[in-house]
């Protein structure tokens, strides 16, 4: 069977040399071996620079909100981007006709910091991935351990690992088989209230304002966002913890019943603050309140934050 | 050379404690930054910090002046920092930062609250053991193991830090702790020497590997404004603030009022080019008008304006933001393909 790299690569250049798409968005390698990165293709030549390994994390659908085609972008989805997708779609800022989607199956992508935990990354060349394990390359030999070991948190308790949206799929569904996702959601609720304060109150003094969860968060698609305005400055520019508290709430807030739980936010925080855990926190009130909602893959739904029903459990009987 | 035994480290934690503010590298969740020592605090000297100690000096947000009015007059009344401190285990990129900073700060007209705070700051350097993966401070004519201008250069060697005062500031600093020193013994003092000459070695090799070099760079650049590389690199970034937030050298800043009613404050706050509103006027032009020029703007101004102004990169090598971009937007590839020359290919 091929392998999934070589297929990528091959629907990119035929969709560019037939003239369907005038771009291609997939990944590109860097000199290191952490470095995926996306990569904007024009040029049928080049898309044999165009890879899939176990770093391929950037989600590349939220580039169509800049990448604007005149005829179509064609681009890569996994489970997780195929769901910040669907979000864009229903949130009316993307045209369908406009893409080209490949979905690709994946069970989990590699975080580079559990490599560097396990001591696995001094003078590591490259890693490969076959079947269930990991193959780390070094000038001299090679090392293997299970994949599993060394995915992303937001991996592990991936539900979707094959995408719900795309024009043509490239390799086999994959099994999934996710842990809980609100674990930690529900430990933090049977803290007292002094407690959770601390605990978010720490990890807030931590932000630095980079806005990287807002930039890359699919369901943060406004054209104008209120935490750039000047005029008025709803988020004043001083570090202060109550404005950093202010925009972390908001920005959970509005995207609270349109996150779908991809955690790239969590995932490229510099500093390491728990954002997943605010997102889940709304997502697990959300099924708890109005009943199971999976945004982004549920599109026959209503979505519950986006309707009003009398019997909703948050409307006053009027006693 | 003097040095100081392991064990006795959290002695001198006390110690200096009482005589100065003491920031250190600490470790909270897992995330490690420059923060003032309290009892209890995790020292971790094992990584350098995610965010770089330049806010020690130049904060994140700082009122200099707050203000009042309702009566007769406006009432203004300054904010100056009084305390002194200890910022302790700076790395040597780090501090080479620090004389970056000083060219924007202390140069006419000079920022007085910055200026205040180099003075009342005594510097403690712990050279790198092991340069990381993405370290190539040797790029930039600097040392891993070595800091010029530190007050007090300190080296990890396993079981005891050498201690080696450089300044009259590090020289009053060791005699306040001078109970807890020994003297260093000879073979001690040429393993830290060894140390800088393997650290320097290993980091120039892997850079050479990696074809990373800076000489003749800012020749390659000047020609390069319009260069289609910025159009190949700008299209995946994501307009965050990683970058310019992480760098030791970066400086640029923004004056905001914070005000109700009759009184109010002044303050200075970070500011990143890769912002769209960044250069946007009053008038709703914006003379960067796309990444792209905010890209170019980023890597220019480190690597062609700076050095062209004041001799020098601004930048130290630190790899923060090579391991921290979310998209991997390398300055170590753009020095590469801007062409700066390979020595010794």
């Amino acid at each position: 069977m091929k392998q999934l790299s070589e297929i990528l690569k091959e629907v990119a250049f035929g969709s560019l040399s037939s003239g369907e798409a005038e771009m291609v968005i997939g990944w590109q390698k860097g000199p290191f071996w952490w470095q995926s990165f996306p990569a904007f293709i024009t040029d049928p030549g080049g898309t044999g620079s165009l890879i899939w390994d176990p770093f391929s994390v950037s989600n590349l659908s939220k580039y169509l909100l800049k990448e604007v085609p005149e005829k179509k972008i064609a681009l890569f989805l996994k489970g997780c981007d195929a769901l910040g997708f669907n979000q864009m779609l229903r949130d009316g800022r993307v045209d369908r006709e406009k893409v080209l989607l490949f979905g690709i199956p994946c069970d989990g992508l590699v975080d580079p910091a559990r490599v560097e935990a396990a001591g696995l990354s001094k003078g590591l060349l490259q890693v490969k991935k076959e079947q269930e394990e990991l193959i780390f390359y070094y000038k001299k030999g090679q090392r293997k351990a299970p994949a599993r070991d060394f995915y992303y948190a937001k991996c592990l308790s991936c539900r979707y690992p094959n995408p719900v949206i795309y024009d043509q799929m490239l390799g086999e569904a994959v099994p999934c088989q996710p842990v809980e996702r609100f674990a930690d959601v529900s430990k933090l609720e049977t803290t007292p209230l002094e407690e959770r304060f601390s605990y978010w109150s720490r990890h807030f003094s931590r932000c630095i304002r980079c806005f990287a969860c807002r930039n890359v968060c699919p369901a943060c698609s406004c054209r104008e966002c209120i935490f750039d305005l000047a005029e008025p400055r709803w988020l004043g520019k001083a570090n202060e913890l109550s404005e950093t508290q202010f925009y972390h709430i908001t920005r959970a807030y509005h995207v609270a019943g349109r996150c779908v739980d991809c955690g790239e936010c969590a995932r490229i925080c510099p500093v390491g603050i728990p954002l997943a855990e605010l997102n889940r926190k709304f997502i697990k009130d959300i099924n708890e309140l109005y009943g199971e909602y999976d945004a982004g893959a549920d599109l026959d739904k209503e979505a519950p934050l986006l309707t009003f029903k009398t019997d909703d459990p948050d409307v006053s009987s009027g006693s | 050379m003097k040095k100081i035994a392991k064990e006795k480290l959290a002695l001198l934690w006390e110690l200096l404690a009482h005589k100065a503010t003491l920031y250190f590298p600490l470790q909270e969740d897992g995330a490690v930054n420059f923060a003032p020592w309290k009892n209890g605090a995790q020292v971790d000297f094992g990584v350098n910090s995610i965010v770089p100690p330049k806010n020690v000096f130049f904060p994140q947000a700082e009122t200099y002046l707050r203000f009042k009015t309702g009566a007769k007059r406006l009432q203004l009344e300054s904010v100056e920092p009084e305390e002194k401190f200890i910022l302790f285990g700076v790395r040597p990129c780090d501090l080479a930062s620090f004389n970056i900073l000083d060219k924007i700060f202390l140069e006419e007209p000079t920022d007085g609250l910055y200026a205040k705070r180099r003075r009342l700051g005594t510097l403690v350097s712990m050279g790198c053991n092991e340069p990381g993966e993405t370290c190539f401070c040797t790029s930039f004519a600097l040392e891993p193991a070595f800091a010029p201008g530190a007050d007090v250069m300190v080296w990890d060697m396993g079981e005891f830090l050498l201690w080696e005062p450089r300044s009259t500031k590090g020289e009053a600093l060791t005699a306040v702790i001078n109970e807890l020193l020994d003297e260093a013994a000879p073979e001690e003092t040429a393993a830290a020497v060894r140390l800088r000459d393997t650290t320097a070695a290993g980091e120039a090799a892997a850079a050479r590997q990696r074809g990373w070099n800076t000489e003749g760079l800012q020749e390659a650049l000047r020609g390069k404004f319009n260069d289609e590389l910025w159009e190949k690199l700008y299209h995946r970034c994501l307009g965050c603030g990683i970058c310019t937030y992480l760098c030791p050298t970066c400086h640029c800043f923004d004056i905001q009022d914070f005000s109700r009613d009759l009184e109010g404050e002044r303050f200075s706050c970070w500011d990143s080019c890769m912002f769209a509103e960044f250069t946007l006027m009053t008038s709703g032009e914006n003379p960067r008008p796309t990444q792209k020029e905010r890209v170019r703007q980023r890597f220019l101004h480190k690597l062609l304006y700076f050095p062209s102004k004041f001799g020098l990169y601004a930048c130290v090598g630190c790899g923060r933001c090579v391991r921290k971009c979310p998209v991997h937007l390398d300055i170590t590839q753009v020095i590469k393909e801007a062409g700066g020359v390979v020595s010794g290919s």
